[in-house]
């Protein structure tokens, strides 16, 4: 039966055939094949890690933001609450300095004005002594026009400073 | 519209089989009077043919080279010199005889068979199945270099998927870190017989060769993984076959393990050829029973009942057809798979325990 009898001839056509399908797939098609096909699954895992980690991340980042917007309120509230204390503390402090400075500021003034009023009493009194002094001479020059009144005058006055004394 | 074309092709398919039964009893007729031969009809179909049958023709056919080497040297002509009966150089087509249907020469009245070469028409379809394959190759290599990244469609998705269930589901897998080095020779294999199988089925001319469902074919493919199998087996599998892993009873005074062992050697690539070759053959084979008993029992019963039977075995022959396309398949994988599994039997080491396990 010439089914079950390899022919020579096919058979070596075959094995021709099938060696030069081998060596040229082996060399151009199968491992460009493969490689590409490896490329791209590695690829598409990479891609896949890269968006899941992407995704996570996003999510992560929504998290902190709503984390440091919390934090922020509620560093600008404690802020606040700080700047009214240090403002009423500042207001308080120089209301109280304000109060030290007007009054040492008053002190002062009142120190001058005693020592202008000293001053002004003593230049008072010295012109009222003169001027009581120039009286007196011209008082003096006309009432002691004679030595016997002016002898008088002297003993009076000398008295006068002995009992002054 | 879609209405239209089915009714179109129903109607047409109607007047295909009227007319080929109209051939078909003429052909009985004819047959009646000669006395039909099942056998004779099924092993011409099956076997290889110097030339190749154009549809509703018996006598027309595609010539094909004819090489041969005899007594006289080289001789190449082609095959319609010598396929109608006739003598061309001293070379004929044998009617009769252990070369019958082969060309011999006529050396003093006597049948020599040369050195056959020629081209016949299995070794035509072998080259078409080649260049099939090779075009789908180049093909996809191109797509990939064009394409590179992009999610594969079409046919270049289809021949991925294939690649995909082949080289990383069943390869890789199997062979581990030997994957890249055999891979290329499992899947030039697996195309290679699958693209057979399937031009096997189409029955008109660059398929109709009964390709896979020849013993020669089957065997270069039995016989290249046989030699692949046992010229880079290590050393540890020829141990396991000369010197195994058995009770010293079983391999000393007798080597009985051994003697099976190195049977095995030679039953895998049996069982690997004979099994490619009968489930294509066998399939093959039911598809020409079914669509000859309309002229048998045409022949039997008259004409009446062969055309009944037309539609039964036109019904029945369709189912087997679809059926081969399946294992068209399945033969080529196993084929594949259990090279696959030979190959990777070889390379065991001592040192790798987990191989065995799987």
């Amino acid at each position: 039966m010439e089914l079950f009898k390899p022919e020579f001839g096919l058979v070596f056509w075959m094995f021709v055939a099938f060696l030069c399908l081998y060596f040229i797939l082996a060399k151009y098609a199968w491992p460009f094949i493969i490689k590409s096909m490896e490329e791209r699954a590695d690829m598409i895992d990479k891609g896949v890690a890269y968006a899941q980690q992407a995704k996570s991340q996003l999510d992560n980042a929504k998290a902190e933001a709503d984390k440091i917007i919390a934090e922020a309120r509620a560093d600008q509230a404690d802020k606040l609450r700080e700047a009214e204390a240090m403002k009423t503390q500042l207001i308080e402090n120089a209301r109280a300095e304000a109060i030290v400075e007007a009054k040492k500021v008053t002190d002062a003034a009142q120190v001058s004005i005693e020592q202008m009023r000293k001053e002004s009493e003593k230049q008072l009194k010295q012109e009222v002594s003169e001027i009581a002094l120039n009286i007196a001479e011209k008082v003096i020059r006309t009432k002691m026009a004679s030595d016997a009144a002016q002898q008088e005058l002297v003993a009076k006055l000398l008295q006068e400073v002995e009992t002054n004394n | 519209m879609k209405k239209v074309l089915n009714i179109t092709i129903v109607i047409a398919i109607l007047a295909l089989m009227a007319w080929g039964y109209a051939g078909a009893a003429h052909h009985s007729a004819h047959a009646s009077q000669k006395g039909l031969d099942p056998k004779e009809i099924i092993f011409s179909h099956l076997g290889d043919a110097y030339g190749w049958e154009v549809p509703f023709s018996h006598s027309v056919r595609i010539p094909l080279p004819i090489i041969v080497i005899g007594s006289d040297g080289l001789n190449v002509f082609m095959s319609n010199r010598v396929t109608g009966g006739d003598t061309y150089n001293g070379y004929k087509i044998a009617t009769d005889g252990d070369y019958k249907d082969k060309v011999v020469q006529v050396v003093n009245g006597q049948q020599v068979r040369p050195w056959d070469f020629s081209i016949t028409k299995n070794a035509a379809g072998i080259m078409i199945a080649a260049l099939v394959v090779i075009a789908l190759a180049m093909w996809i290599r191109k797509w990939y270099k064009k394409n590179g990244m992009k999610a594969p469609r079409g046919g270049a998705g289809l021949l991925e998927l294939v690649v995909e269930f082949v080289y990383f589901d069943t390869i890789r897998p199997i062979m581990g870190k030997d994957a890249p080095k055999y891979g290329p020779y499992l899947l030039t294999a697996f195309f290679f017989i699958l693209t057979m199988n399937l031009l096997g089925l189409v029955v008109i001319f660059p398929g109709g060769a009964n390709l896979t469902g020849n013993l020669a074919v089957t065997m270069v493919l039995a016989l290249c993984t046989f030699a692949i199998t046992n010229l880079t087996g290590t050393k540890h599998y020829w141990k396991e076959i000369l010197w195994p892993d058995v009770p010293i009873a079983l391999k000393c005074p007798v080597p009985m393990m051994p003697l099976i062992e190195f049977l095995g050697i030679f039953t895998k690539p049996l069982a690997l050829m004979v099994r490619l070759f009968a489930n294509m053959l066998g399939g093959h084979m039911v598809v020409i029973v079914l669509i000859l008993l309309t002229f048998i029992f045409t022949n039997m019963y008259g004409v009446g009942v062969g055309a009944a039977t037309s539609v039964v075995s036109v019904a029945l022959a369709l189912f087997m057809l679809v059926l081969d396309t399946l294992i068209s398949f399945i033969q080529a994988y196993v084929f594949t798979l259990l090279s696959t599994i030979f190959i990777s039997m070889a390379h065991v080491h001592e040192e790798e325990p987990k191989l065995e396990k799987k």
